[in-house]
């Protein structure tokens, strides 16, 4: 059985009569020790999707499922109190920036430990044992004095590895690191990622990665999800679908990296933006901005339609032999 | 080829408070760079935070005077100029900031924003400034409706456009763009940088262009300028460097940039540590707390620039390491 799985899950925002779809139907399956990477370009329902999912939507949005299910428990009819023994403890999560998801007022060393004492009832000495290993595990160097120091003491790298501390503190079984390289510098992301991976496999954990950045993805993940306004456009393994993308807005997606055109003078690109809230076209979302529109297109929208090793959303995906 | 910009041994330093009792430290947060840029040319300046890019700019568009060193403007030196011809020269520097949302003015119309630099520098009518903001306008890819538009109704990409816009309007010999598309998605990107490459080759403008993605300095760059804490470390042709890097530290940068295609990594370099503290940097190389060929001759004395293989590189090992 897989550690989560997501069936037709939509999440809406706004008045019930003029309701903003953030993610349509969205499907998911994530097995245990699994990276999963989740691509699109802002607004397409990335964070949206795993706040859902976490319960952090509560009095905002409208989320309705078929299937919302975390380790054999029903994430849509569980309890707040039930919800609060998982969120944080089985299911972790980093957000982008390290320096808006700490709190400023406190040590980081309270914080970890506030963690420790929720779900895991440590106290004293134990408490303070379990911390320091825990710094040490996302090697901060001169961990014991760093217990005491504050947010704002540290740089951008530490403080993410501070928050990583957190998210593993109870061995989640279930990581999700929504743009945890995004705001800091290329060595240091380097060496998040390298340790987020190498925590993953010591601790036999699922990570979903949502990012922006294909290529971090490329490097890490097992399975790529790419959504575009909300829905999944394609999902398949890696490396399959950066060799052979099926979907055309992922084929767009990778062309528009100045990597793929080395020595050109120019970048191939995806003419026009996501369609905003009420702009949505009525046939497939991407049919006015996809190179192979067909009237098809224009008219209906396309379901998930399985392929290689994946789904993908389109009446006319891109085969290998076209590629 | 006309060399429009001279940089020599530029610095900055900026006096820091201490507290009440203390005197004030010195950040050196630019410490003796150099270079020349031709026209139609772009010299890409590569570094993580901190490494004094943004100081580069601020000098490079006259905003602040350097501590010492001399910058010449079509051989005009910027340090001996009066007020008049500084005004004249700023008119030959203009600058792109990295984030479209903060760069323009959210009470002033499209039209507005774009005439104001022919409002202040030319003795041009108001429907003669029209004529030319339209045709900016036309030309970056906006249309002519949005003349009227303010800021907020734009998208990411099109702010930018309308901030490239602003640039080109006094058709200045130099555009200095800090992280220009670093706020935007990839898909945006490439639109984006492609509009630069268009406008360059339209106008023969020169570019700085600033940025800490390596991928899209691949893509822009004729010339390239690695800085680590304050110094250039590696100086040249972006061919030779994107090729061979010399410097531990361009190597790691490069080897630390994720790429889709497992052909297009390099082997990991892993550097320890982060970017020390601009105000208390380590002695002799700064990089030699993280460098993974350091030795006691790095921790003493500070590599000077000088050339090899058809570059300038600060390094005293670059042969060794290298062969």
């Amino acid at each position: 059985m897989s550690l989560l799985e997501i069936k037709n899950l939509s999440v809406e925002f706004g008045s019930e009569k003029n309701p903003f779809r953030a993610v349509e139907g969205l499907d998911l399956t994530v097995n245990q020790g699994e990276i999963v990477g989740i691509v699109g370009e802002s607004g397409s329902g990335k964070s949206v999707t795993m706040m859902a999912m976490m319960g952090l939507l509560e009095g905002q949005g409208r989320i309705v499922a078929d299937t919302l299910q975390f380790d054999g428990k029903n994430l849509l009819t569980i309890s707040a109190r039930e919800r609060r023994k998982i969120v944080g403890k089985d299911i972790a999560m980093i957000f982008q920036d390290p320096m808006t998801s700490l709190n400023p007022s406190y040590t980081v060393g309270y914080q970890i430990m506030e963690v420790l004492k929720i779900h895991q009832g440590l106290r004293g000495a134990a408490l303070k044992q379990r911390a320091l290993e825990l710094m040490e595990m996302v090697e901060i160097p001169a961990a014991a004095s760093r217990l005491a120091a504050y947010p704002h003491q540290l740089s951008g790298g530490m403080s993410q590895r501070v928050v990583i501390a957190m998210a593993i503190a109870c061995n989640p079984k279930l990581l999700i690191a929504d743009e945890p390289t995004t705001a800091l510098d290329v060595t240091i992301q380097a060496q998040i990622m390298e340790l987020l991976v190498s925590l993953q496999k010591s601790q036999n954990m699922a990570l979903i990665m949502i990012t922006h950045d294909l290529a971090v993805v490329a490097e890490v993940a097992h399975k790529v999800a790419v959504m575009y306004a909300g829905q999944v456009a394609e999902m398949a393994k890696v490396p399959g679908i950066f060799r052979t993308p099926a979907h055309p807005y992922t084929e767009a997606l990778l062309k528009s990296i100045p990597e793929h055109s080395k020595g050109a003078h120019r970048l191939s690109t995806l003419p026009g933006i996501v369609p905003g809230q009420y702009d949505r076209p009525s046939g497939c979302l991407l049919s006015p901005r996809c190179p192979y529109v067909q009237d098809k297109c224009k008219a209906q929208r396309p379901g998930l339609t399985a392929i290689d090793g994946g789904v993908v959303r389109c009446h006319y995906p891109i085969t290998a032999k076209e590629a | 080829m006309s060399t429009v910009l001279q940089a020599r041994d530029l610095t900055r330093y900026y006096d820091v408070a201490q507290g009440f009792l203390k005197p004030p430290a010195q950040v050196k947060a630019l410490n003796g760079v150099s270079f020349e840029l031709q026209a139609g040319k772009t010299l890409a300046v590569v570094g993580e935070s901190g490494c004094g890019k943004s100081t580069l700019a601020r000098q490079l568009t006259l905003i602040e005077a350097p501590t010492s060193g001399s910058l010449l403007l079509e051989g005009q030196d910027a340090a001996t100029a009066g007020k008049a011809e500084l005004k004249a020269m700023r008119t030959k520097v203009q600058m792109v900031f990295q984030n479209p949302y903060a760069s323009l003015n959210p009470r002033q119309k499209i039209g507005t924003q774009l005439g104001e630099p022919l409002d202040i520098n030319t003795s041009l009518s108001a429907s003669e400034r029209e004529e030319r903001v339209r045709a900016m306008m036309a030309r970056v890819g906006l249309r002519p409706e949005h003349y009227y538009r303010y800021p907020h109704m734009f998208s990411g990409g099109q702010r930018q456009r309308i901030a490239i816009a602003r640039a080109m309007m006094l058709n200045p010999k130099i555009v200095v763009a800090d992280e220009p598309t670093s706020a935007l998605d990839v898909s945006i990107q490439a639109q984006v940088l492609n509009l630069f490459m268009d406008l360059q080759e339209e106008f023969n403008t020169a570019y700085v262009f600033i940025s800490h993605n390596l991928a899209v300095v691949e893509h822009v760059a004729d010339e390239l300028m690695v800085m680590y804490l304050g110094r250039a470390v590696e100086v040249g042709a972006k061919g030779k460097i994107y090729a061979r890097p010399l410097h531990p530290y361009t190597q790691a940068l490069l080897s630390a940039t994720p790429s889709i295609h497992p052909e297009d990594r390099r082997i990991k370099i892993k550097i320890q540590g982060e970017l020390p503290s601009p105000l208390n940097p380590p002695s002799g190389c700064a990089f030699h707390k993280r460098c993974p060929f350091a030795d006691a001759r790095c921790q003493q004395e500070v590599p000077q620039l000088r050339a090899l293989d058809e570059r300038m590189i600060a390094c005293h090992h670059a042969e060794n390491i290298n062969s």
